[in-house]
């Protein structure tokens, strides 16, 4: 089985591709328009040079050569929400060219192409059976991922994007916070004929429309019926993939390089763009140069950035075991409450540290005096709380010993610590919290 | 005559010659510095601007094309949109959706085209300036039938922000006079960088001084398939430029006979993705049975209002567009122009200018006109189509008359960016040559 993907995600560029209207989302429709972006006779297209910026850094992540020089090309394609009937694109001399990603740093899956291009807009169906037209998003930049079939399963392919979209969430600095969508062509053949599912939107239903036409292939085969190569769409609803239409061609788009904009000498540009590591390389590299468990250095990147640096930080000035006992513990466990409660000054954690690391304060007084000062509680009230959390988990497991037992064979065992404690304190503990204590209370009775 | 009594007339001389689709609906000339016409393809914020198309009729852009913004802000009053060949799509702006421009030396012959409209406006109507555009020739054609000064610049010397597209990278904007000297005296406005034209963002600086031209190149593939008078008149016109001071050569540009096929490759092909975005959604006619499906929809509206040459051109450009030719078709075309080019710089290392007639025929009767072919009419231009293909500023002067009285045009190419030698020999030209106006009588 051979799976491709061609991603769509959005660049965070405050002013559209080729016009000044800006990108942010609007209650009204039709609001965040210009004559360019409504493809008005006798407008044209000013390219913003941030999406070239953009495009250069997503390249550059997925290991792409850049090309010195890049154009823009024009699609035609007759669709209501595609404003001039011709999408500003890029055919010949995209930004990227022949990359290679690693899923888990291990498994290679090659990069055909990175380029950048414009959002049509929206088509919204009224329930009197007419579709109205909201030209808003028409316009908003959009850079295309385009992988090899290397991908060998539906389940790789949501680890793929799940991978590949939080290290472009960190290089393009989207908020925690936003909701980013990503979109996807997913190609799939089981057989020797390629399918493919148009503009699936998320991972987890990219994963099950690959799922169910998977599966579809597979009972064609069966069935010794002839698999025809088209595009299909997917109703996350109904769970299965519907036929739009025999697949077409890139040629029938007829293609031909967009007159209104130039080439673009990108060497320069490129060669001065650094891009900063990638939570996935991070996790890569903190797991080999701290001979951590991948848990845990995946465990900390993907909580925050911020705290696999702190957690480096830490390593280099009071050894690598304090890192992983007190980062890798009550730090992280009280990351969130940290941050919700807007603190973001680490040199307290780091002086604590320090004493204890000195022999200044105890184990106990330690990790008390870190949560006091990360969740804001007073520290007699941490203590009764973090004295009061350990009793009933202690509790729980001279009721349930099996769980001890169990968690040598898999650490999951002390999930079931968890729904014990939530229900008897109605969420008062973060579940980090709780497991954490549970991993300590359970690794004491070995 | 005062501009006041110019637009007093106006509508009656649109009545004659209907070289206007829409008119300022004032009749006052009010503290204008000058009164200008534009092609119908150049949007205007408070006039119909429809592009000779039947698909735009009653749009109304809501923006003025920076070219008409700044004769504007110098002073000059828009009194007329001028009528052309649907989007520039012909040679005698008679595939037009709405009225013919009529010839001011003989109301039974063509303007020429595509800007027929606006030469005829800069021919008949007393000290007149008007805006056209070309892509193949559509400036200097008209200029050469109606006997007039039309310049078509470099390509990227004027902002086409606000042009309504044919060929985008072969569109220019120029001026067409009656007066040699108005058209650099309104080049020097309209010229110049516009942001919202990146095309535009490259050029060099607009000089204009006097710079006589010394030496003209005829290449022998531009004195080929003339009609006879136009033959005798253009060699009457060397003998002229010879007794003002220019050497004159013969030379061969065998790449001229390659310009015409692959022009239209280009134009077509581009023409094509432009007129995608007329679909009936968004401007101009928007009835239509809104029950079908979409594209059904489109295709209704589409079959409907546009004109047979727009279909055309559609068809040709699809085509050539399409899987498996694009490479073949396309790609083959912009190596011809890059061929064209090299010609033309060949020659114009030792040469001011390359010079043949504008058109090899004068202004043709409309009954002729019905009875050309597609084809005929494609190849009357391929004396203005390699400058065009090379965007290369070229000028047409007017040369003489023959003997029914039509007027008979020049054509000098210059190099890249050099418009200021073609001005200078426009206006030495002008000094010398005697110009008969067309009698126009209302």
């Amino acid at each position: 089985m051979k799976i491709g993907l061609e991603c769509h995600v959005q660049l965070p560029t405050k002013s559209k591709m080729f016009c000044s209207c800006p990108t942010a989302d609007c209650e009204f429709p039709n609001t965040y328009v210009c004559p360019t972006c409504l493809g008005m006779p006798g407008s044209r297209p000013v390219l913003n040079r941030q999406v070239l910026v953009y495009g250069i850094m997503i390249a550059k992540m997925l290991n792409c050569e850049v090309n010195d020089t890049t154009w823009f090309a024009r699609k035609t394609y007759f669709y209501p929400d595609m404003s001039k009937s011709v999408q500003i694109t890029q055919y010949d001399n995209p930004i990227g060219e022949r990359g290679v990603y690693y899923l888990d740093g291990k498994k290679p899956i090659r990069i055909t192409r990175i380029h950048v291009e414009e959002d049509p807009g929206s088509t919204k169906r009224t329930a009197d059976l007419t579709s109205l037209v909201d030209y808003n998003r028409s316009g908003i930049p959009l850079a295309e991922i385009v992988t090899e079939p290397d991908i060998a399963t539906p389940a790789e392919a949501r680890q793929f994007l799940t991978q590949m979209i939080g290290d472009l969430r960190h290089l393009l600095d989207i908020p925690d916070d936003l909701e980013w969508e990503v979109k996807c062509d997913c190609n799939i053949s089981v057989g020797t004929e390629r399918v493919e599912i148009k503009n699936v939107s998320g991972l987890k239903n990219a994963e099950r429309a690959l799922h169910s036409e998977m599966v579809r292939q597979i009972a064609m085969i069966k069935a010794k019926k002839k698999i025809v190569r088209e595009t299909r769409r997917y109703d996350p609803d109904r769970d299965v993939t519907i036929s739009m239409r025999v697949k077409e061609f890139e040629d029938q788009y007829g293609y031909i390089d967009e007159p209104d904009l130039g080439v673009y000498h990108i060497k320069e540009l490129a060669d001065s763009i650094r891009i900063s590591e990638s939570p996935q390389n991070m996790i890569l590299r903190i797991t080999s140069q701290y001979k951590l468990d991948p848990k845990m250095a995946k465990q900390l990147v993907n909580t925050s950035m911020d705290l696999a640096v702190l957690f480096e930080d830490i390593a280099k000035e009071f050894g690598t075991q304090n890192a992983i006992k007190w980062v890798g513990g009550p730090i992280s466990a009280n990351w969130r409450a940290m941050e919700d409660r807007g603190v973001t000054d680490l040199a307290r954690l780091k002086e604590l540290i320090g004493d204890f690391s000195e022999g200044g304060i105890t184990d106990t007084q330690c990790a008390i005096e870190i949560k006091s000062y990360m969740t804001g509680q007073d520290a007699a009230a941490a203590q009764e709380d973090s004295a009061g959390l350990e009793t009933l988990i202690n509790e729980f497991l001279d009721k349930n010993p099996k769980i001890v037992t169990d968690y040598q064979k898999n650490d999951k065992a002390a999930n079931q610590v968890i729904g014990y404690v939530m229900k008897q304190t109605g969420g008062k503990y973060s579940s980090a919290e709780v497991v954490e204590t549970a991993k300590k209370l359970i690794e004491a009775r070995f | 005559m005062s501009m006041d009594s110019v637009m007093k007339d106006l509508k009656a001389i649109n009545a004659k010659y209907q070289m206007f689709h829409a008119m300022s609906d004032d009749v006052s000339a009010g503290d204008a510095a000058f009164l200008f016409s534009a092609k119908d393809n150049l949007t205007s914020n408070d006039m119909e601007t429809c592009a000779g198309s039947r698909i735009l009729e009653g749009y109304r852009p809501i923006f003025d094309a920076t070219c008409i913004a700044k004769l504007r802000e110098a002073g000059g009053k828009l009194v007329g949109k001028t009528n052309m060949d649907e989007f520039g799509f012909g040679t005698f702006s008679t595939n037009s959706g709405f009225e013919v421009p009529k010839n001011p030396y003989d109301l039974n012959r063509a303007c020429g085209g595509s800007s027929g409209g606006s030469a005829c406006a800069a021919s008949v109507i007393e000290d007149h300036v008007s805006l056209g555009v070309s892509t193949g020739g559509s400036i200097c054609c008209p200029a050469s039938f109606c006997g007039v000064y039309g310049i078509a610049p470099t390509y990227g010397r004027v902002s086409r922000f606000g042009l309504i597209d044919y060929g985008n990278s072969l569109d220019k904007i120029g001026v067409i006079s009656q007066k040699a000297t108005d058209l650099k005296k309104y080049m020097e406005i309209i010229a110049g960088r516009d942001e919202r034209d990146p095309t535009s963002m490259v050029q060099p600086e607009f000089v204009t001084a006097y710079r006589k031209m010394k030496s003209v190149a005829i290449p022998k593939e531009g004195i080929e398939g003339l009609s006879k008078e136009v033959e005798a008149i253009f060699k009457d016109a060397v003998e002229q430029l010879k007794s003002m001071g220019v050497d004159v050569d013969y030379v061969d540009m065998p790449s001229l006979k390659y310009a015409m096929p692959a022009y239209y490759v280009l134009a077509t092909s581009e023409a094509s993705t432009n007129l995608a975005r007329y679909v009936g959604m968004r401007y101009g006619h928007q009835e239509g049975d809104h029950s079908l499906k979409f594209d059904d929809y489109f295709t209704e509206v589409r079959s409907k209002y546009f004109g047979d040459e727009a279909k055309r051109r559609i068809l040709l450009g699809t085509y050539a567009r399409m899987a498996g030719f694009g490479g073949r078709h396309y790609a083959k075309a912009r190596e011809v122009r890059q061929v064209v080019i090299n010609d033309y710089k060949r020659v114009l290392e030792t040469h001011d200018a390359v010079l043949a007639p504008t058109m090899p025929f004068t202004a043709p009767r409309f009954d002729d006109i019905s009875k050309m072919s597609a084809l005929d009419s494609y190849k009357a231009d391929y004396l203005t189509v390699p400058a065009n293909i090379a965007g290369t500023p070229h000028l047409s002067v007017p040369c003489g008359y023959d003997s029914d009285g039509m007027p008979v045009g020049m054509q000098f190419v210059a190099d890249h960016w050099n418009e200021d030698i073609l001005f200078s020999v426009a206006e030495d030209w002008e000094k010398q040559f005697d110009l008969r106006r067309p009698e126009v009588s209302i």
